[in-house]
This record gives C-alpha cells, structure tokens and sequence, in this order.
C-alpha cells in the first residue's frame, strides 16, 4: 500500500496501564536472550542437575516400592533427596555455578548493549517512565534466574509430592513451598539488581564476566582463605551466594545451629547492602543524555 | 467581546533552560512549534538534540516549561502526542523489524493484538512491511531509518521528531521518505526535523528553527527569515541578453543597493528590502521588454541564511 493511500486515523481503544509495560520489555529481553545458543548450552549444563535430582528421587520412590525392605536404606545413601526443605535449597544453592555463568553472559545484553548503543533511548521517548524500564529489565533477569534455580526446585517438589501418591506431603510442607519461593526471591531481586548495576557501568560482556568472577569466584575464595588464617567465620560473608543462601535458609525455618544463626543478621545485612548499593548505583546511569566533559 | 479560543499549540517551551552542570545546553527558549514540518538547524553543540530531549520528555528543564498539549513533556500524557526516531540505530541485532517495533508499540499500552496490527499498519507505511521479518542485523542504514520512523509513527502521534532521519539513506529512498514526511504534514502531523544537511530543509521544512550555543537564532519560514536580515543584501542573479542596460534601470530602484556585471549577459545585484524589489523588477523588465532567461536567489537558502544568522551571532554587540 502506498504512503498516499495508507489511512491514518485516530485508535479509539482502550490502552493498557503503564505499569503493564514492563512485561515486554520483559520478555523481548527473554527473547533476545535465549536466541543466543551460548545460553541454550548454559541452560542445558543447568538442566543437567535438575535431571539427576529428577532422576534420583524416581529411583528412590523405584525402589521403595518394588522393595520395601530397601526404603531404609535408599534413604541414608541417598540424603540429599529426603524431600525436606534441605533438598530444595541445597539443590537452588549448587545451581549457582551455572546461573552465574547465565548471569555474567547475559548482562552485556539485556542492559549494557542499551547504555551503550543508545537503545535506552527508545525506551525512554516512550509514555513509560525510567522505572517501567528498570522493572522490566530486572524482571528479565529475575526470570533468568528462577529458570535455572526456583522453577526447577517448585518441579522436584511437585515430583516428590506426587510420588507419594497422596496430597498430605503438600499439606504437611506448605512451609517447602514458601521457603523455595522465597529464596528464589531474594536470590532473583539481590543478583537482578547487582547485575543491573554492574552492567549499566561496566556494558560490554568481557568486563562484566571479570568482575561477575571477582564477585563471585574470587571474593569468596579469599574469604577461606581469610578464614583459615584468622580463625574468623565472619570472612566467610565475603561470598554473596553464601549470605543469599543463609538468608533463603530463613525462609525454609532451618536455621538449625547457633554458628548460622549467629551468621544471619550479618548475611541478612550484607544482601540489603548490595540490593541498596546497587539500587543507587543503576539509577545515574538510567537517563537518556550524560555529559560529556 | 469574546473571541474564538486561542488554540493551543502542540508544543510550547516557555523559557526553557537546561543545564549540565556548569555547561548551559539551553538557554530561555521561548517557542511555539507550528504545525507542518520544521527543521532544526544548528552546529554540533548548539543544543539540537538538548531541544529535543527536552521535547520528547528524556530530560526536564532546569528553568521554564516544555509543555505537549498543556501537558509537561515529561509525563505520559505529554509522551503519548509524541513519536520520537532518534539518530541512533544500533538496536537489537538479532531481533527482527517487526518484533521491534511491536514491542515498542506494546510500551504504550496496546494490547497485543492491536499492538501487531497497528505494527503491520505503519510497516505498510514506511514501505517495510515485506522486509520486516529479517532481523535488524541484516538491514541496511536506509532500512534501519524506515524502522525507526515506524516505532515512531507505531502509536499515531500528534508530533513526530526526527534526528537526523535521511542520514545513510540512498537517494531514491531520501525522495520517498521526504515524500512520506509531507504526507504526514499534509494529514495534520507536525514534524520537526533536525538535520545537519541544510540543502534538504529548502525543500523539506515549512519553517525553520536555528540555534547556536543554545540560544534561539531566528525562528520561522526561510522567506521571513532572509527578509530580516538587513545587513545581508539579498544576492540575485539575472542572465539576459541586455544585461547592461536592465542594470542600469534597475539601479534606479530604491531597493537595489549594487549591481555588479558578471560576465556579458549576466547580472549581480545586491538588493535590500526583498519584498519591495520583485513587484518593481518585473515592472522594469515588462518596460525594458528585457528578455530575461534565468533569475536565481543565490543566498536565501537555509545554508547561506544559517551562514549570515552565525555571522550576526558573533558580532560584538
């Protein structure tokens, strides 16, 4: 149809509130993420222990069934899989690795390719506020996060409880249900932010990776090592998933031992720090025009 | 008694201001936008893209007020009268044309389906809608400003600005773009354009707006422009056979300050007061019977009017 032709007339509908626009940026950025098959590989590398877990707690239902005898045993070699909270948040806690890898390669592109390329400014000459485009981008990232750590521990449980054949392991661990959404919360909203921040500073992917790996790689090594030569416990805070780990620990109510407990208003503190820091951190860089001296 | 209302204007800075820290990007603008298409002239610096910040709501002012309809450009009410195609193109490479404009309609508060039909309806537009399946990695620079124009046209604005939107195009694509910014004009849109390639306003922009280091130099049709500028004489160039003799009758005129014999059969003048001068030289030609076979204005372009503009701006007062 030619431009002459084409009719260009007033849209009488009804538009949506603009907080409802976060979910494309959201999703476009879910989008663009998982058209790169660098994360398809880091996606399956994460699936892989997701599997085996899977894969283990069938067998021990497997084998509790045809052999009943057996179920004592199954249950002492295999203990990370006894369907308590430990099993989820160990679970969500070992996936680390590899969401942090998914993390450190995604950031360049979810946010540090608009600073840098300027493609902030499409968002922003919108009738969406700096705040739509931060909450989509963080949403991006959160969701990056739960399908690596959060959305595989809700299957397991499911798995588990339905391998019971009956609903009573659902009702008797409501507080499972609660304690892997909200460590998954405070793992999505701390590293969504932290990432944010990081990428909207440092933008481009091989930077961002370095200091991910400093964060998270060579900030808690040195904290062992910083243990070990004082005798101090505290140098263990150093490691950011450690004191996310601790506090998603809260939320499953195992805080067992004085040492953790002991542990948890510092790591609690530290988490609130980072999302504080971060938070101030990202908001400089949200804005259409920096000068240039 | 009572007068039809005065209607608003579509945009109005009120004396505006911004600034950087200790660098001004602004200063006092006070301005109505017009309807039509208008260009933006300035150097780099001169606050081009401080205005148009400030228009389509990425920055608040320091001083004054930028108002879209009555409403602070900032807010949503103002944005949504605005449709924005900044200069820069490197978006997402691996995403398709039709996906990114779809996604930035959805920013506005379209529901999905009507999102993907006003996408086809603009794609259609800009002459993209069979192309708009590849991903923008692919496009060329041309392709790429069509895109932009339909993001910016994707929610049907009032106003459409456009950073430098005929950078990279071809020639032939430059025409049909230009032709597409006067059909929009035509059907009640105001544009304004900034460019840094003078030559395209003379034949693109209504009115000119020029700024230099922030300031307002002179706002409005290229004609009036030239016209107030009275310490640059209009320079118009005549060739006829009997040059000599139409030079010394137009001398005459109170309005022509020199003429000047180029070569046999072509004539300079210098002429004051425009406006005064066109009626009295076809009079004088008629008596002359002068048969006159080119008339050229040589400096009411917008580069020779932006040149005079800078001049006067440096002058010490």
């Amino acid at each position: 149809m030619s431009v002459d032709t084409a009719g260009y007339r007033r849209w009488a509908g009804r538009q949506l509130p603009n907080a409802l626009a976060c979910w494309p940026i959201a999703r476009s950025g879910l989008v663009l993420v998982l058209r790169r098959k660098l994360f398809w590989l880091l996606l399956a590398l994460a699936a892989l222990h997701f599997l085996f877990i899977f894969a283990t707690i069938y067998l021990k239902f497997q084998i509790a069934a045809q052999n009943p005898g057996l179920e004592r045993f199954v249950n002492q070699v295999l203990r990370s899989v006894t369907g308590t909270g430990e099993t989820y948040r160990e679970f969500m806690f070992r996936q680390g690795t590899v969401t942090m890898l998914v993390l450190a390669f995604a950031g360049g592109m979810l946010v540090g390719d608009d600073m840098r390329r300027g493609g902030l400014t499409f968002y922003l000459s919108r009738r969406i506020g700096r705040w739509h485009y931060v909450v989509g981008k963080l949403l991006a990232i959160g969701l990056l996060v739960s399908l690596t750590t959060t959305l595989p521990a809700l299957v397991l449980y499911i798995e588990y409880g339905l391998l019971t054949n009956s609903f009573s392991y659902f009702r008797e661990n409501l507080g499972i249900l609660v304690g892997i959404l909200g460590y998954g919360l405070v793992m999505a909203v701390t590293l969504a932010l932290l990432l944010f921040a990081l990428a909207a500073w440092l933008h481009k992917t091989v930077p961002l990776v370095m200091a991910w790996a400093c964060l998270f790689v060579l900030l808690p090594a040195l904290g062992e090592l910083l243990q070990d030569v004082f005798d101090d416990r505290h140098w263990l805070l150093l490691s950011l998933w450690r004191d996310i780990r601790l506090v998603g620990t809260w939320f499953f109510g195992g805080i067992d031992t004085e040492r953790e407990l002991a542990m948890l208003n510092p790591s609690l503190a530290i988490v609130l720090g980072v999302c504080i820091v971060s938070t101030l951190a990202l908001v400089p860089r949200v804005r259409a025009v920096r000068v240039v001296q | 008694m009572t007068g039809a209302p005065i209607p608003q204007p579509l945009c109005r800075f009120q004396a505006a201001s911004k600034w950087y820290g200790p660098v001004i990007g602004l200063n006092d603008l006070t301005w109505d936008l017009p309807p039509g298409i208008t260009g933006l002239v300035g150097h780099n610096g001169a606050g081009k893209s401080t205005l148009i910040k400030l228009l389509t709501g990425q920055l608040r002012p320091s001083l004054g007020r930028v108002l879209v309809r009555g409403h602070r450009a900032w807010t949503a009410a103002a944005r949504r009268h605005i449709g924005y195609c900044p200069d820069v193109d490197a978006f997402y490479e691996e995403m398709s044309g039709r996906a990114f404009v779809r996604m930035l309609a959805r920013l506005h508060g379209f529901s999905s389906k009507t999102a993907r039909e006003r996408t086809d309806d603009v794609l259609d537009q800009v002459d993209m809608a069979e192309r708009a399946d590849r991903p923008l990695g692919s496009y060329s620079k041309g392709m790429r400003q069509r895109i932009k124009l339909a993001q910016a046209l994707v929610h049907n604005p009032d106003l459409i600005v456009l950073d430098e939107p005929l950078n990279g195009v071809d020639p032939v694509g430059r025409v049909e773009l230009i032709r597409l910014f006067r059909s929009l004009a035509d059907r009640g849109k105001s544009l304004l354009i900034s460019s840094h390639i003078l030559d395209e306003m003379d034949t693109l922009a209504d009115q000119i707006l020029f700024i230099c280091r922030g300031r307002m130099l002179a706002s409005g049709s290229l004609d009036e422009i030239r016209a107030l500028l009275d310490d640059h004489p209009l320079k118009v160039r005549i060739a006829a056979p009997r040059a000599r003799q139409l030079a010394a009758e137009l001398l005459r005129l109170e309005s022509v300050r020199s003429a000047a014999l180029e070569s046999e059969g072509q004539l300079l003048l210098e002429v004051q007061r425009p406006k005064e001068f066109f009626g009295p030289l076809a009079a004088a030609v008629a008596e002359q019977a002068c048969d006159v076979q080119r008339l050229q204005v040589i400096d009411a372009s917008t580069e020779a009017i932006f040149d005079y503009l800078m001049e006067t701006a440096k002058r010490p007062r």
